[in-house]
């Protein structure tokens, strides 16, 4: 157990090592420089442009750089340039504005997904399970962007209120109580349109899981046995078929710092995927560098999360 | 090529022939069943006629349907409406008498550009995901197949010092560049001769043939790097940063999408190799080229041409995304992605600038994810045993 | 277990949509919340960047910092300058001419300081009642002084080719020289003295004389040194501000002429990387008279001067060194590279406008509160809310839903929402003009005529018309519309392919075998450029292909992503012909944009105009202090700029702008009476301008139209 927790993190470092560089390397060796240094703005002269690149180290050659910034980022100190502000505190306030976007999505990924795939795979081949199988694909193939406006128009054109944003604006003198449901009804929409593409395809994995162990022999023992099916299917199969999600709870980690960009931009949600989004426009490379970085340790974090809990889980596996 | 397979089909002919009939039959009497990915794969094939169609239709310096005509006195008419002739000069009158899908905010036709969308849209999945295939293939392949052999540390160092002296060439160090490039390159090559003259003499140098790690952990290595990016952060990054062009979008979407099927298809090499027929054609001296090509490939495709479906489908979508984004496909090209994102500013004056693509955008990919989905169920063993 | 499986998320949904019926309509959105009528939101695509009026240099930083900060003057409804922090203002130049004591002064032979003064002094009766303006200058010659000569040490920094530079010390022995203080800038005072003092009695003073220690170089060069340091002739315009008394910071400290002369410092000083530099170089000195009384010595004539006092005046008690070091502690930061780039000010800013800073969230909003103690009372509005919304759309749903007051209307919506009842809709032209750029280095635009008759093959009107849907107006030149030194008198080119094939034909150009016009075998090719996400320019790009297309020229078009755009096409000067836009200040200075020293890579002058005569009116303009004569030579250049057609003037586009009806302008007259009247568009830029009398009514108001 310790040796495969060591290997791992060994390995693991590595890999964070190798995304840092790559990362580096993408953004300082494409065309383009920050947009703090917008060249064609009329009052920014030639010297000006000078000290920025100097203030902003990028007068050094790369490898000194990326030094810099890497310690700059271990040391808490590094700073967006386009706004002065450290990295790690805009980092935290929109990860606070993108987390329960992200809680209630999980939430309806996960409440939803189960019963109906659940159901699709007692009856399989069904007019149910055709149609909510075409109804899962059909979430996954429409753009998302697309089905966002479609349900903004609905919403804004035939039931007249703001859907836009994490709260409706100039409520100032409301009660707490309508405050906060205002503030739910902000997150229903982008949560509903985040889940959309998760719920299909848990779905479909959860029909699939359970298929898998209702071919089980215990389970046709079960039926043969006489039990009521409802019992067969949710004791007996569904806590077998329970146990390979149990792992994918490591990775749904990542999603914590993902955010969809298009959808927060459509809603002007202040969060994460939007932040990374406006560096990218700013070149404002501590930012992207440091969302990067960050997701890479989540990514790695949640797949070893999850291989841990497999062990736990399954005790027929030991790595 | 009869020769070969003569040669072979004693030990192996069974395992290699008789499935390969039946799977097919099999494959296709599954498939029939399941009648939406038939629908889909329909689609699938009406898409391609479409498309094809549309190049035909819009490109040459006369084209029937002109994609980028501009009418601008014609601009958002409305699906089926006629073209008003007293305003058109004679060469803008459209060729069929009517507005199928209306016109967009300069008048130009939105089923010309459709079709025309349609062709660079399929170029886009196609290319993308034809990248992302040969590259799975290729580092999977060598994962699953070379995957024991061991990089000696001469290598890495060598290789190291060529990347590193390749990006100082790029910045400002011209000169320490080039040198590191050049001696990265001679001490690889010079690394590869005594490790090939002698296995284990370890005199000196003995440092530089140490091996460091096997060619399968380097490449999923690899993948794990490349997973650890955020896919679609990444690509927008990517396209952020370079100039935006057809083909750097299809070769972006490719570079970053090869995980699934380098996996896929190391895992199914993995297995094949210790198969029974693979062991019989090493056993005759047949080369790895041919054991590769021939046998290897044919019987891990499978999963990798599933993948590809719905990839084609993924990357239709992601365009879109980036285009929504302002990073997609630059014009002069028309693809379902732009005519999309476009029109949504005219979405109360012109509904059908959004709808149109779209549905079309909507109806494509599931087209594509459901005859994925259809093949993936009639190639995959388990379900076919229980049917 | 089954049970739960299929009720939790029936239950949760149901409880997630029940928060709708919490949430307020339009309607309700003032009816029952009150304090709704008393907040104005508006929203913005972007975020603003820093709210510091000497850092910011993106237009939503800008739109806040007017409302917190305040300048020393403003321009009002006709576009003439306004006092605001500055009560009045006086402009008077002093003139300084060192005595050249090897002239020949016509009738006196050894010259004196005193005989240079005295012949002035005569000269102006010789030419009383003549209209020659060598009278009118001296008439305006206020004061005249004899300076004595003085012998200085003084430490020069040499430069020498592109970097290398070395400081020098010299001794330099200044003759006496003569300062004149005159009622009214007059950049003509030298040539019109040069008449009395003789023609080259400026031109032939020879500092170098006086300067001594020079090291070994060219005479040249020492003649510039020296021409550096003891410059023959040179004009020093003053501004004198009275600022306005009782005048507040939010904070409650009083403002006074120390802030004023803070802020300027601050502009200059290189740690802060102040984008605004480029504008207050010019100054000499700004000097505290007494506590509300600034003067701002320029070194040279710098006609735009005035308005460049429209900056937001920064507190200097918050921002000056001991207050910064403060912070650097505070924060423990190293207090020697703590600059106010680095401070909280920033985000928190303190000014004396008429709002005040309340909260920033990032990509989310930035609030305001009204300033109580405003000096002109404060505004209508209670609150001020700045919402960053990123896409067009929702901006649109989000006004229908009644949450955004305002927001930035695109053309082909005005057209609908001017049909609603609840709204009123505005618009006006903008500071902001579009044009086709052509690079004159490539060959085939060397020919003003290719050029000429590509503008005439392109249909503007139709462009207007389409694509902007009547937002806009054609445009002949580079001055702003609305002012008088656009020279009305032009008349647009008119769309006449004919004609444009003919002048093309002149040029040499006849049709090819594959009917692309050809000259010497060489086609008439190019590309056409333009940047990504503005989708008004790509229409263009589109119709100019289309249209050239049709006269034989091949047209290629490309779509750059901004950055790439500028640094890699326009910077480099790397295209052929592209289309942008440029956002004019009020000021006719064109230096940066037209004159012919700034064509050089990075520069504005991107596609190589140059002219004799457009440098020397550039020049002249920038100089003139007078408004008559610098519209004279304005509408003079804009004839030249007119006939090289060095750009494709295409159009000034007007912006627009729909608010509900309910929202006026409210005003107590002196009585305490309250009349309230319709929001009507000024001018300028800013339908805005009366903003702080705005409020919201919860019932829509008649007025009685005349």
């Amino acid at each position: 157990m310790i040796s495969f927790i060591a290997r791992n993190a060994v390995r693991k470092s590595i890999t964070l090592f190798f995304v840092s560089v790559i990362s580096f390397l993408i953004i300082y060796l494409a065309p383009g420089e920050p947009s703090q240094i917008d060249p064609l703005n009329p009052m920014f002269t030639k010297e000006v442009l000078e000290r920025f690149r100097k203030e902003f180290h990028l007068d050094k050659p790369l490898h000194i750089q990326y030094l810099y910034f890497y310690r700059d980022l271990f040391t808490g100190k590094s700073v967006s340039w386009k706004d002065n502000r450290p990295v790690l505190g805009k980092i935290w306030e929109r990860f606070l504005n993108s987390l329960p976007l992200f809680i209630l999505g999980t939430l309806i990924t996960w409440t939803l997904s189960f019963p109906v795939g659940i159901r699709a795979a007692i009856s399989r081949g069904s007019f149910y399970d055709r149609s909510t199988t075409f109804l899962a694909y059909f979430l996954i193939s429409i753009p998302g962007f697309f089905f966002a406006y479609i349900l903004i128009i609905l919403v804004v054109t035939q039931l007249h209120v703001p859907v836009i944003g994490m709260q409706t604006f100039g409520l100032s003198s409301a009660n707490s109580w309508t405050l906060l449901m205002d503030r739910l009804w902000h997150l229903f929409l982008p949560s509903v349109l985040g889940a959309a593409g998760g719920v299909a395809i848990l779905s479909r994995y959860v029909r699939n899981q359970m298929l898998e162990v209702e071919s089980q022999d215990y389970v046709r023992t079960a039926k043969a046995k006489g039990l009521p099916s409802d019992q067969v299917h949710y004791k007996h199969a569904l806590r077998n078929a329970l146990l390979p999600f149990v792992t994918m709870f490591g990775l749904v980690l990542p999603g914590l710092i993902g955010g969809s960009v298009i959808i927060e931009s459509i809603f002007s949600w202040p969060g994460m995927g939007r932040m990374a989004y406006e560096a990218i426009l700013a070149r404002d490379y501590p930012v992207i560098l440091t969302v990067n970085f960050v997701s890479a340790i989540l990514v790695l974090a949640g797949t070893f999360l999850s291989d841990l809990l497999y062990m736990v889980v399954d005790p027929r596996i030991r790595l | 090529m009869k020769d070969f397979e003569k040669t072979i089909s004693t030990p192996g002919g069974g395992v290699l022939e008789a499935p390969k009939r039946s799977m097919f039959y099999m494959f296709w009497r599954l498939f029939r069943k399941n009648r939406t990915a038939v629908a889909g794969m329909l689609i699938f094939f009406v898409f391609f006629v479409v498309a094809i169609a549309g190049v035909l239709l819009t490109t040459g310096s006369e084209p029937i349907l002109d994609p980028s005509l501009v009418r601008l006195q014609e601009k958002l008419r409305p699906p089926f409406s006629k073209p008003l002739y007293e305003n058109l000069r004679p060469y803008e009158i459209p060729r069929m008498g009517i507005y199928i899908l209306g016109t967009d905010e300069l008048g130009r036709d939105v089923f010309a550009r459709m079709l025309q969308g349609a062709w660079v849209s399929l170029t886009v999945g196609f290319v993308a995901v034809g990248i992302s295939v040969i590259i799975g293939v290729i580092l999977g392949g060598w994962a699953g197949y070379y995957g024991s052999n061991k990089i000696i540390a001469g290598h890495v160092l060598g290789i190291f010092l060529i990347v590193l002296g390749t990006v100082w060439l790029f910045t400002d160090q011209m000169v320490s560049g080039v040198v590191l490039f050049l001696i990265g390159i001679f001490l690889t090559g010079f690394v590869g001769k005594i490790n090939q003259q002698s296995g284990k003499n370890y005199s000196g140098k003995g440092f530089l043939l140490f091996p460091v790690l096997s060619i399968d952990g380097l490449i999923t290595g690899l993948i794990d790097i490349m997973l650890c990016f955020p896919s679609f952060f990444l690509i927008l990054t990517v396209v952020a940063l370079l100039p935006s062009s057809i083909y750097n979008i299809m070769i972006i979407i490719g570079l970053t999408s090869w995980m699934g099927a380098a996996r896929f298809v190391r895992a199914e090499f993995l297995s094949l190799r210790e198969m029974d027929f693979i062991t019989a054609s090493r056993a005759l001296g047949v080369n790895d080229g041919r054991i590769i090509f021939l046998h290897m490939i044919p019987n891990a495709i499978a999963p990798v041409l599933v993948s590809a479906t719905i990839g084609i489908a993924t990357a239709i979508l992601t365009e879109a995304g980036l285009s929504f984004l302002g990073f997609g496909v630059p014009p002069p090209y028309a693809t379902w992605g732009n005519i999309l994102s476009n029109g949504k500013n005219f979405l109360f004056d012109a509904p059908w600038l959004t709808f149109v693509p779209g549905i079309a955008i909507l109806i494509v990919v599931l087209a594509f994810n459901l005859f994925g989905e259809g093949l993936r169920d009639a190639l995959n063993p388990k379900l076919r045993e229980r049917l | 277990m089954k049970r739960v499986l299929v009720w939790t998320p029936i239950l949760f949904i149901l409880f997630l949509v029940q928060s709708y019926f919490w949430v307020p309509t339009y309607e309700q959105q003032t009816r029952g919340n009150p304090d709704r009528l008393y907040e104005y939101i508006t929203a913005s695509i972007g975020d603003a960047q820093i709210l510091n009026p000497i850092l910011s240099a993106d237009s939503a930083s800008s739109d806040i910092n007017q409302r917190v900060f305040e300048g020393l003057l403003d321009r009002d409804k006709d576009l003439s300058f306004r006092g605001r922090l500055a009560t009045h203002w006086e402009i008077y130049e002093e003139a300084y001419f060192y005595v050249n004591e090897s002239a020949n002064l016509p009738g006196m032979d050894p010259n004196s300081p005193q005989d240079v003064v005295r012949l002035i002094l005569s000269a102006k009766e010789k030419y009383q009642g003549t209209d020659d303006p060598v009278f009118a200058s001296l008439e305006n010659i206020r004061d005249i002084r004899v300076i004595l000569p003085e012998k200085f040490e003084i430490t020069y920094t040499i430069t020498q080719g592109d970097e290398e530079s070395f400081p020098v010390s010299l001794s330099v022995s200044a003759p006496s020289r003569i300062r004149l203080t005159l009622k009214n800038v007059d950049q003509d005072l030298f040539s019109s003295l040069a008449q009395i003092l003789g023609e080259d009695y400026f031109a032939k003073f020879d500092s170098s004389r006086y300067v001594s220690g020079l090291p070994g170089m060219l005479p040249e060069k020492q003649k510039q040194i020296a021409g550096d340091i003891l410059p023959a002739v040179e004009h020093n315009p003053v501004i004198v501000f009275h600022l306005r008394p009782g005048v507040k910071f939010h904070d409650g400290e009083p403002l006074d002429a120390g802030d004023v002369k803070f802020t300027f410092d601050a502009i200059m000083d290189p740690k802060n990387l102040s984008p605004r530099v480029s504008d207050y170089e010019p100054v000499k000195s700004v000097d505290i008279l007494d506590s509300m009384t600034v003067r701002i010595v320029y070194k040279r004539l710098f006609s735009p001067a005035l308005g460049t006092w429209s900056m937001g005046i920064l507190p200097s008690h918050l921002l000056n060194e001991k207050a910064l070091a403060g912070e650097a502690m505070e924060l423990r930061m190293d207090p020697d590279t703590f600059t106010m780039r680095q401070s909280r000010f920033n985000r928190n800013p303190v000014g004396s406008g008429p709002f005040v800073f309340r909260e920033w969230k990032s990509d989310q909003y930035i609030a305001l509160d009204r300033f109580e103690d405003y000096w002109e009372g404060p505004p209508n509005y209670r609150k001020f809310t700045y919402r960053i919304i990123p896409d067009q759309l929702t901006q649109e749903m989000e006004f229908y839903a009644g949450t955004v007051d305002d927001y930035g209307v695109k053309p082909h919506q005005v057209e609908r929402l001017g049909i609603d009842p609840r709204f009123q809709n505005f618009s006006g032209l903008s500071f902001a003009y579009s044009y086709i750029g052509y690079n004159m280095r490539r060959e085939i635009f060397k020919d003003r005529r290719v050029r000429t008759a590509l503008g005439m093959a392109l249909d503007v009107d139709k462009i207007i018309r389409y694509v902007l849907y009547d937002q806009a107006e054609k445009i002949t030149g580079p001055f702003l519309k609305q002012t008088d030194f656009y020279n009305a008198g032009i008349t647009p080119l008119s769309y006449d392919p004919q004609q444009a094939l003919a002048l093309l034909e002149e040029a040499g150009y006849r049709r090819g075998s594959t009917g692309i016009l050809e000259k010497d075998g060489k086609p008439l090719r190019f590309t056409l450029i333009t940047n990504q996400g503005n989708d008004i320019r790509q229409a263009i790009i589109a119709i100019a292909q289309d249209s050239w297309r049709k006269i034989g020229v091949d047209v290629r078009t490309d779509v750059l992503e901004w950055a790439v755009f500028i640094q890699e096409r326009v910077n480099k000067l790397d295209f052929d012909a592209l289309v942008l836009g440029w956002s004019m200040g009020i000021d006719p200075d064109l230096y940066q944009i037209w004159h012919s020293s700034q064509t050089n890579p990075n520069q504005l002058n991107f596609v190589n105009f140059s002219d004799d005569e457009a440098d020397r009116l550039i020049i002249e303009i920038r100089q003139e202090y007078n408004h008559d004569r610098q519209v004279e030579l304005c509408q003079r250049l804009h004839e030249i700029i007119a006939r090289e057609q060095p750009y494709t003037f295409l159009f000034v586009s007007k912006w627009t702008a729909v608010l509900d009806k309910r929202i006026v302008i409210k005003e107590e007259g002196e009585l305490g009476n309250v009349d309230y009247r319709p929001i009507e568009p000024t001018q300028t830029d800013n339908y805005t301008f009366d903003f702080n009398k705005w409020i919201k009514l919860s019932e829509q108001p008649q007025f009685l139209t005349e």
